[in-house]
């Protein structure tokens, strides 16, 4: 009697999360994210929610090393935000997108160097750097180009060939989860069930054979 | 409405915990053996819910169901939500490890408060009286999960109303979505299978 009362229920709910399942098929999830990259002097920004809805006027606040705040804004009409980077130090983006959502980013200080940005701001160590390179200028002058005016040309075609590949990288970070996963999910609750299930059997097994 | 890690601070976050551990513990010694099963397939219908969207207002807001969770599973629905929750945020990075103890309460104690709130209706012999009631639980539990989430943002956000406000705007579609689901829910298990809803699966009760 239990068994086949049990056996419909669980039959209905099994139908009904199938076809929970296959609704969210596209599955689009709940989570946001923010996605950071350097460019010259600026930082750009993204934010989406999981599956790829951009976060409309969020806060998204910029902090250093230690933790202070040094600028605060607000997320487009198309989730992005950028700003001139304020100093040189690791920069933690952290984007609250409001009701208890929130992501983080942070970019160190090697990318914003790498990336060519702001040397005017780390001027203690900046003066030796400027010093030395003034040597090689003179020098390349009878040259068309000197060592930084290449560099830039470098720079300049790497980040427009790279901006997509940013962006595949930030669209892949905000994919929602798979339908693999959400299988697995449901597997491991089958399975937490069936664990359950098995130690009740053997405990139900054990008293049955003191009663006899 | 799962807040995510870095948001809360710790006595509020250890506060959920304590509160979800018991929640749990409750729930465990409540369930019987022979409920293990429906535990674990509404536990399935939560863990997949969340990825059901609605794409209406500016936000990002998803399906619940822990109105027909608390009604179905009562104090069990702290076991089964937990387990969902566990799931979300490691498969899905949807809120996170240390924030799991205030999502727990924040969705599973409207559960609860619904199944003592509806368990009796919803029973009741006149199909308007039961299936206004069902629609009631569904749209209230996710009312009741707003003003919590809206509840433990107070320490970082500015001001409840403001939070609260805005939380419960934002969900509206899903309130009355889930209200429809709890009532759709309720109108099949009553033809179906009535004694689930009598609230018998509960050793105490």
């Amino acid at each position: 009697m239990k068994k086949v009362r049990s056996g419909g229920i669980s039959l209905f709910i099994v139908l009904l999360v199938g076809t929970l399942v296959l609704i969210s098929a596209p599955a689009r999830a709940h989570k946001v994210t923010i996605f950071a990259w350097v460019e010259g002097d600026t930082v750009f920004t993204e934010s989406k929610f999981s599956g790829g809805r951009k976060v409309r006027g969020a806060k998204v606040a910029v902090f250093d090393r230690e933790g202070t705040q040094l600028l605060e804004g607000t997320t487009d009409g198309e989730g992005e935000f950028s700003f001139k980077i304020p100093t040189l130090t690791d920069l933690r983006v952290a984007l609250n997108a409001g009701m208890g959502h929130r992501a983080e980013w942070t970019i160190t200080e090697s990318e914003i160097r790498e990336a060519g940005g702001r040397e005017d701001v780390g001027e203690a160590g900046g003066q030796e750097e400027a010093q030395s390179a003034d040597m090689p200028r003179q020098v390349s002058d009878d040259l068309s180009l000197s060592k930084e005016e290449i560099k830039e040309l470098i720079d300049e075609s790497l980040e427009s060939k790279l901006t997509p590949i940013v962006k595949i990288l930030s669209e892949m970070q905000t994919r929602g989860p798979s339908i693999t996963e959400v299988i697995g999910g449901i597997g491991y609750i089958v399975g937490l069930m069936g664990v359950a299930l098995y130690f009740l059997s053997k405990r139900k097994k054990n008293s049955g054979k003191g009663h006899d | 409405m799962h807040i995510s890690e870095g948001i809360l601070s710790a006595p509020v976050l250890v506060a959920g915990a304590a509160l979800a551990a018991a929640g749990v513990a409750v729930g465990l010694k409540k369930m019987d053996p022979d409920a293990i099963p429906r535990v674990a397939v509404l536990s399935s219908g939560f863990f997949v819910a969340s990825l059901i969207h609605v794409p209406i207002g500016p936000s990002s807001i998803h399906l619940i169901v822990n109105g027909i969770n608390g009604l179905l599973l009562g104090w069990q629905c702290f076991p089964s939500i937990f387990i969902a929750l566990t799931l979300q945020a490691i498969l899905f990075q949807f809120g996170g490890i240390t924030v799991l103890g205030v999502n727990t309460v924040n969705m599973a104690l409207p559960g609860v408060i619904c199944y003592y709130l509806f368990r009796g209706p919803v029973t009741h012999g006149r199909r308007i009286i039961s299936l206004a009631s069902a629609f009631a639980c569904g749209f209230l539990a996710v009312f009741f999960s707003a003003i919590l989430v809206a509840l433990s943002l107070v320490w970082a956000e500015e001001s409840f109303t403001a939070v609260a406000e805005l939380i419960v705007v934002a969900h509206l579609p899903v309130m009355v979505i889930e209200g429809l689901i709890t009532l759709f829910c309720v109108a099949f298990l009553k033809r179906v299978k009535p004694e689930l809803l009598g609230g018998r699966h509960e050793k105490g009760a």
